[in-house]
């Protein structure tokens, strides 16, 4: 006897239910035939789906719903896999293109290139030596192979979603539907927990193609450059933009010459933010055989290897300083430029 | 020389809200402004404006805040779009343009200058100065050195490579005027250009204007809430209250023959003697004067300093000449009552105080 009986048969449903079958009995249900005792109305359980459906049959159970959402993803799997697969493909060519690079450049090579680099972008020594102390640390402790896949993921990946990213967020600055349409969808990439993705993904391709990892990395870290580039270009004075048009200024002109030059540092701040996002996922992405720290990071939980856990751990950390102080001295000099 | 109408405003209307059109019918049987707003939610801005501007000739647009005049000049290059009426640039009819032709429009005929100056922050000083050449597309380097010579006129020598943030506001507007005097362009609009500096800042650059005004004369159309500076580079001085023009015409005509409560009221606090010159309360009369003549004085001269010349001794007559002729004859009597204002009126803003 179920608790909401009475409404199908109050109905008269109970013929377009059917005849309930025996079935298997839950343990709950059991217990409470066998100490006789009727239901008070404080257990009332809530009517969902499960418990109308042991008044009625013909009602779903709610298990129906999370197998119809796999099947009905199942169906469409092998057309979905014709379209994305290859649009796809290059980001698989570019994340193993790029990890053999920095893995068969020989360290001596390697480590002034990236030296040079921080140079560039920051015109501080200061910080060009602690990078170099981070990196020989790492390599002295032979983690510098696993640094540097770690940081050929996140370079291509961050790479990518500048590129995507910025015209995504230039566009949202100039029409107001498409923000209205976009903020949703960023909001629900930023919320969803990163091993939701991971699970379609798995599905679609194969666990052994970078892109697997490259596509949940990059979805995870595009918001933030997306978000900014919008707010950054729509921040821009509008006395500014007012004097560009009264000047004349084509579009081409105005958005190359004023809004994204004075949009810049909060780009750069959503850049920084997407590096470090991308740090992040990546350290996930180990579960589907993304190479790098992470992996020591999954070794350290899995097999409860305390030491290699909290060194890859530490390898993480002193990455994350190294980009985010690069990014950021990047960012200063942009705005010591224009303020 | 002649009266050439170079910018002429016919039966301008703007109307902000949702049904521009809708609101403008009623507006035109004759609803107010304060009922529009209240009865159908939109706000008149603009109505039935007609100005004509002559070339060569600096218009002043003057009205407080609210009055619409940055509206106004907005419709001149089109940063704001009208529900109704016509504005013609030599000629043609500057609202039926194209996006070409109005490109065209503001990049060779018309510059402007900004109250918040408006430079491009991380553009250097000549940068900003030679912006107008290229956006035009012109080679960079000329266009550079078209914009240090202007910004060099200005006054400012030696600042070419800094950033607008390291200069003083005076200094960043008259950035801003190099930039708008190195488009070329015959026409200058100039929105509160002077409003957000320091009042001796601020005579700087009425000066500096007036000075550039002698030896380029561009068609200039100012716009202020500022009375003196009004009277003092007005041409043709056009008075906006809520958006309808209150009176135009020759600032001393206005301000000896004011139309309107709202223009006593304003007029009532200016200092007459320095605004008033000698040809507005003379006598004209070009034979010779019977009795005895204190000296000549010129009919640009203000009250002042002829109030200087003669001591303050109110029986003297002066002979007024212009280029060398007698143009009229001035009685100190005259002038000094001409020195007192118009009564406040008593519909008046000040006339309830």
């Amino acid at each position: 006897m179920a608790t909401y009986d009475f409404i199908f048969d109050g109905l008269g449903l109970r013929g377009w239910c059917g005849e309930k079958t025996g079935g298997t009995m839950g343990m709950e249900e059991l217990l409470a035939r066998n100490s006789g005792e009727t239901r008070s109305l404080w257990e009332l359980p809530f009517p969902s789906l499960d418990n109308l459906h042991d008044a009625c049959p013909a009602i779903a159970q709610t298990r129906g719903l999370t197998s119809g959402l796999e099947s009905g993803f199942l169906g469409i799997k092998d057309a979905l896999k014709v379209v994305v697969d290859p649009i796809t493909q290059p980001l698989s060519w570019f994340l193993s293109g790029a990890l053999s690079i920095f893995q068969t450049v020989p360290w001596f090579v390697m480590i002034p290139i990236l030296l040079g680099i921080v140079y560039i972008a920051s015109k501080s020594t200061r910080l060009v030596g602690m990078v170099a102390s981070f990196i020989l640390f790492l390599a002295f402790i032979d983690h510098y192979d696993y640094a540097m896949q770690t940081l050929a993921i996140i370079f291509v990946c961050s790479l990518i979603c500048v590129l995507l990213g910025v015209p995504i967020g230039i566009a949202m600055s100039r029409s107001d539907g498409l923000q209205r349409g976009v903020i949703p969808v960023l909001d629900m990439l930023q919320t969803l927990p990163p091993f939701v993705y991971l699970i379609p993904l798995i599905f679609l391709f194969s666990v052994t193609e970078p892109k697997l990892y490259g596509i949940a990395i990059i979805l995870y870290a595009i918001v933030p450059v997306i978000r900014l580039t919008d707010l950054g270009i729509r921040l821009v004075d509008t006395d500014v933009i007012e004097a560009a048009d009264a000047y004349g200024m084509t579009d081409r002109q105005k958005l190359y010459g004023v809004q994204i030059p004075l949009a810049l540092p909060n780009i750069m701040a959503g850049v920084n933010q997407t590096i470090m996002m991308s740090l992040a996922m990546v350290v996930i992405a180990s579960l589907v055989s993304a190479p790098g720290l992470g992996v020591l990071v999954l070794r350290g939980i899995r097999n409860l290897e305390l030491g290699v856990g909290l060194i890859s751990g530490l390898g993480i950390v002193l990455l994350a300083i190294i980009l985010d102080r690069v990014t950021k001295a990047a960012l200063a000099r942009v705005n010591t430029a224009q303020q | 020389m002649s009266e050439q109408i170079k910018i002429s405003i016919q039966h301008l209307y703007k109307i902000f809200g949702d049904d521009p059109e809708m609101a403008l019918e009623h507006v035109k049987n004759g609803v107010g402004k304060t009922e529009l707003l209240a009865e159908y939610g939109h706000v008149l801005g603009l109505q039935d404006i007609n100005v004509d501007m002559v070339a060569g000739e600096i218009t002043v647009i003057m009205g407080l805040s609210g009055s619409g005049k940055s509206t106004l000049i907005r419709h001149l290059n089109r940063l704001i779009d009208p529900t109704s009426g016509q504005v013609l640039v030599d000629g043609d009819d500057v609202i039926s343009y194209d996006e070409e032709s109005l490109r065209r429009l503001r990049r060779q005929q018309m510059s402007m200058v900004f109250q918040k100056f408006a430079l491009l922050p991380h553009r250097t000083v000549v940068e900003n100065a030679a912006m107008p050449l290229v956006v035009r597309g012109e080679d960079k380097e000329s266009a550079v050195q078209e914009g240090s010579k202007w910004l060099e006129r200005v006054g400012l020598q030696g600042n070419d490579h800094q950033h607008p943030h390291q200069l003083s506001g005076g200094m960043q507007q008259r950035v801003g005027i190099a930039r708008a005097l190195t488009s070329n362009s015959d026409i200058m609009l100039m929105d509160e250009a002077f409003s957000a500096l320091d009042p001796l800042i601020r005579t700087d650059m009425q000066d500096l204007l007036l000075e550039l005004q002698q030896e380029l004369h561009k068609t200039i159309v100012f716009i202020t809430h500022d009375l003196d500076e009004a009277l003092k580079l007005a041409d043709h001085l056009v008075i906006l209250k809520d958006g309808y023009t209150v009176q135009q015409g020759e600032p001393q005509e206005i301000l000896l023959h004011p139309n309107d409560p709202y223009i006593v009221d304003f007029i009532s606090d200016i200092n007459r003697a320095r605004v008033l010159r000698v040809r507005s309360i003379m006598e004209p009369k070009t034979e010779a004067i019977e009795g005895p003549v204190a000296g000549d004085i010129d009919g640009n001269d203000n009250l002042e300093s002829v109030i200087a010349a003669s001591e303050g001794d109110t029986s003297l007559n002066y002979r007024v000449v212009s280029r060398g002729e007698q143009i009229g004859v001035l009685h100190m009597q005259d002038l000094v009552k001409a020195l007192v204002p118009t009564s406040a009126a008593e519909g008046g803003v000040r006339g309830k105080v």
